[in-house]
């Protein structure tokens, strides 16, 4: 991990050191948002809008209908992005990178400076309101050490979802792909990511978004939020102290904040 | 009778077990007021549970014995279970609703729905609704996140159940807000006016009148709450052991004539035939979209759009069985015309049985010439006539003319105001309607739906073998058909274990089709969520305790099981025409059959009354009065 990622971001090992992927298919999905309703389940989230992204809702089907209204459902959360670059973006290193796919942020170690919920180029993440920190999906990090899959996985009726290993799950891909005369996104998009996704009709036609094949995309941090952050106590002081440390010891990740077109 | 204080206690003396939010709301329509109750103690809890059982107690406790039906004292208590809502089981999405039924005016009305409503109530705070009293102008009910209150419904008083789920949900301004309505014909009072949700649900059985009465238009819920779970782990688990015993539902077999197939019978012309033909000619034509219920594996709910002939682009929203087929198959209508009728009819609010077996009848007349042009005001009451039926449906929504008036009372009323002949071609029950289908070939079924509370989608009706999970201990038979022994234990057994699903917040449709596991999983789920330690004889038990309740609530208004085999339209009871089945029915073991039934579950074989030792048995000593004293 260290070659790939060198010290840019935090990583870690779960099970195996094995990369995995939650494969979603498109031309399978009925929309019944099983998979949303047991992210929540799994997670003891409160029973909030399905239809939007918050702490409590982590995966948000697309179009924001109700369920089975539609022909086609695309599937928006957290793509675990191979280079993500919510983890390059973090002052504080409270977002990991695992080898198993997972990518995860630490509630404890956040401070709440919403640079990652910017930088995301899906837009999948969200803040909380009471607690102020980030939240998104965490690909069932605890249930992935277990060797299980995502609980949204289990729950799909359809088989819409599946998981497994990186190399299976994209052959499989490919074949279904070929079957149906698609297309699969995710593999390509952001230099890569753990969720693959098999379309039958364009991208475009399921409301996904169009990422640029490039590690570390270029992202959007209001420069506001910044000179906020450089010049108001927000995040508080020991946030602040960590985030001057960390700046120090890996100056390098500086350029991913504030250069993001040069890094 | 008990002070309702009792039941409810101002603060609770013993834990509030898993999976219950612990309160129910009373709404008082004629005065517009609302009082949070607390659910009853743990002890009453383990006993009742919750859906038909606890509603019924609650109901038994409350409702004046003088109620008329569609008198604004008339009540409706609607209860989940335990296991709805808490998203890891499948089939935990029922709420049912009791009340004295307006079908039959003295048995026990009750309607049962899933989808995602009941999930919602919940996460409202509630576990259920008592709806008391009536309101002097349409109203609606918003809870939302424990805060109940009335508003106004005059912009969609006269609006189908589709309408009127939009329109409110967009006035709520909550797009994750469910609504429960009735159709235009609950407001006209049609007998068997059904509840709708969530699109695709129904409660049937006339609970859509009795909100009529009530000026009741919906009730729009909407909160963030789960129940809390006594070991979520093992919920978990027993889930998924669940899961694996359902039998799923798939997209191919919405393109046959649905349940008719299994059945080898399907109604035609007032069950004068039961032969299958070309009725699901330009099905394979159809985009069909399961929709299956909240966390539910099972897929039952479904939605079309029609590919082919003159309703071409037409939408429409069903549930799992096909009696809004058959309604129309029973009519003479083929192909794509009946699922659009289909959609109408559960649009209007209508229970399809009733309607199908009241127009069946009048058709029926007009081609045997007992009625003419001169009298159905110019409409020609012809076999398949789409444009007749489609215009009858919206006359019976709103008892429109003569036969709208006839239709939304029933089938019995129709084929009297017709006379000669007629009353011997109604297919009824007590009045109401079995489910339908052409069960007549059954045994099992045949026999739940003449014991089931007058039209009431009965629950049990028993199969050839026992459950595996009941196999061990439970042997009946020979099931065939020329013997009748055997199947009467086998429906009071079935009836047992469906009611105890239901009682859950189960749908019994998830575990009806007798899998190993099916059942042992279902008491599993309850007592991991609850906390208690349930096994499958207690579950018996408190569906067992279920039936008698119904028993009891009919008992105290006049009825007698004699009449369950005595008011059943000869039609009914008729042997099959044509196909597989010719020449069979069970009119030649009737009532022998009724009198096991009721003697085999505790109860009297005539007047249907439980024994003491019964109601000892099951800790229902409090109705002592009613028993069959000999």
């Amino acid at each position: 991990m260290s070659d790939k990622y060198g010290n840019l971001i935090p990583t870690g090992r779960l099970l195996d050191g094995k990369p995995r992927t939650i494969l979603f298919d498109a031309t399978k999905c009925i929309g019944c948002r099983q998979c949303v309703h047991a992210c929540k389940d799994w997670h003891d989230h409160p029973r909030t809008s399905v239809y939007e992204f918050s702490s409590s809702n982590w995966i948000q089907m697309e179009p924001p209908v109700l369920e089975g209204l539609s022909p086609l459902w695309a599937r928006n959360s957290c793509m675990h992005c191979e280079y993500p670059m919510c983890a390059a973006v973090c002052p504080v290193e409270a977002i990991t990178k695992y080898e198993e796919g997972p990518v995860v942020i630490d509630p404890v170690k956040c401070i709440g400076c919403e640079y990652c919920v910017y930088a995301c180029p899906w837009g999948v993440i969200s803040k909380d309101e009471v607690t102020q920190k980030a939240s998104k999906c965490t690909m069932c990090a605890p249930r992935v050490s277990a060797d299980k899959s995502p609980f949204c996985v289990q729950a799909c009726p359809v088989g819409a979802l599946d998981f497994g290993l990186e190399e299976e799950i994209t052959a499989k891909a490919h074949a279904r792909a070929a079957e149906i005369g698609g297309e699969t996104y995710g593999e390509n998009e952001a230099g890569g990511t753990q969720v693959v996704m098999v379309l039958k009709e364009r991208k475009e036609a399921y409301g996904l978004k169009f990422v640029l094949p490039k590690k570390y995309p270029a992202h959007k941090i209001p420069l506001g939020l910044m000179l906020k952050d450089l010049f108001t106590p927000r995040c508080g002081v020991s946030g602040k102290l960590r985030a001057l440390y960390l700046a120090i010891v890996h100056p390098k990740r500086l350029a991913y904040r504030y250069w993001p077109r040069r890094a | 009778m008990i002070d309702g204080s009792e039941l409810f206690p101002a603060r609770r003396a013993t834990r509030l077990p898993g999976g219950y939010m612990g309160r129910i709301l009373r709404v008082d329509l004629t005065t517009g007021s609302f009082t949070d109750e607390n659910l009853p103690e743990e002890p009453v809890l383990r006993k009742f549970i919750g859906g038909q059982a606890l509603a019924l107690y609650i109901l038994l406790k409350e409702l004046p014995r003088d109620a008329a039906p569609l008198g604004p004292e008339n009540k409706v208590v609607m209860m989940t279970g335990p296991i709805t809502g808490t998203g890891l089981t499948p089939g935990g999405t029922k709420v049912t609703a009791v009340y004295l039924s307006p079908l039959t005016d003295y048995t026990l009305g009750r309607g049962a729905s899933s989808g995602f409503w009941p999930v919602y109530l919940k996460a409202a705070g509630y576990d259920g609704i008592i709806i008391q009293g009536a309101s002097p102008r349409p109203v609606y009910l918003f809870i939302n996140e424990g805060r109940a209150e009335l508003r106004d419904a005059s912009r969609v008083w006269g609006q189908g159940a589709r309408a009127t789920e939009d329109m409110l949900r967009a006035e709520v301004g909550i797009q994750d807000a469910r609504v429960m309505a009735i159709g235009p014909a609950g407001e006209n009072l049609v007998r068997a006016a059904m509840l709708c949700n969530d699109y695709n649900h129904n409660a049937a059985h006339s609970a859509g009148a009795v909100f009529g009465v009530k000026k009741l238009k919906a009730i729009v819920v909407y909160g963030t709450q789960r129940p809390p779970l006594h070991d979520k782990e093992k919920l978990i688990e027993a889930g998924l052991r669940w899961r694996k015993t359902l039998m799923v539902r798939s997209v191919d077999e919405k393109k046959t004539a649905g349940h008719a197939e299994d059945l080898h019978a399907l109604p035609n012309l007032n069950y004068r035939s039961s032969l299958i033909q070309d009725h699901a000619r330009g099905f394979e034509q159809n985009r069909i979209t399961l929709r299956p219920c909240f966390q539910c594996q099972r897929l039952c709910p479904w939605d079309v759009e029609i590919g082919e002939g003159p309703k071409k682009g037409a939408v429409g929203h069903y549930n799992a069985g096909s009696e809004w087929l058959d309604t129309f198959f029973n009519l003479g209508v083929k192909g794509n015309e009946a699922l659009y009728l289909a959609e109408r009819i559960n649009d209007l609010g209508i229970e399809c049985s009733h309607f199908s077996c009241g127009a069946a009848v009048a058709f029926e007349a007009w081609e045997k010439g007992l009625i003419g042009p001169a009298d159905t005001d110019g409409l020609a009451f012809e076999w398949g006539n789409v444009a007749t039926i489609d215009r009858l449906l919206d006359m019976a929504a709103r008892r429109d003319g003569k036969w709208g008036e006839l239709l939304a009372e029933g089938p019995t009323q129709v084929a009297a105001a017709i006379g000669g002949d007629a009353p011997k071609w109604v297919v009824h029950t007590k009045k109401g309607t079995p489910a339908l289908h052409d069960w007549r070939p059954h045994f099992g079924q045949m026999l739940r739906e003449i014991v089931a509370s007058g039209g009431m989608k009965p629950q049990g009706g028993g199969s050839a073998k026992p459950p595996p999970d009941l196999a061990y201990r439970e042997k009946w038979g020979p099931l065939d058909r020329d013997d009748p022994t055997g199947w009467p234990w086998s429906q009071v057994l079935s009836e047992q274990y469906r009611q105890f699903c239901g009682l859950t917040g189960g749908c019994w449709f998830a575990q009806m089709h007798m899998k190993p596991d099916g059942l042992k999983s279902v008491s599993d789920s309850l007592s991991a969520t609850t906390g208690w330690n349930f096994d499958l004889d207690e579950g018996l038990v408190a569906g067992h305790r279920s039936m008698i309740l119904q028993t009891l609530f009919g008992t105290q208004r006049g009825w007698i099981a004699d009449h369950d085999w005595q008011q059943v339209g000869e039609r009914f009871l008729e042997p099959i025409p044509d196909g597989k089945f010719q020449g069979f029915t069970i009119g030649k073991w009737i009532p022998q059959m009724v009198y096991d039934y009721y003697r085999l579950s505790g109860r009297h074989e005539r007047t249907g009354r439980p024994f003491m030792d019964t109601l000892q048995r099951l800790g229902l000593e409090e109705f002592n009065e009613w028993a069959q004293l000999d």
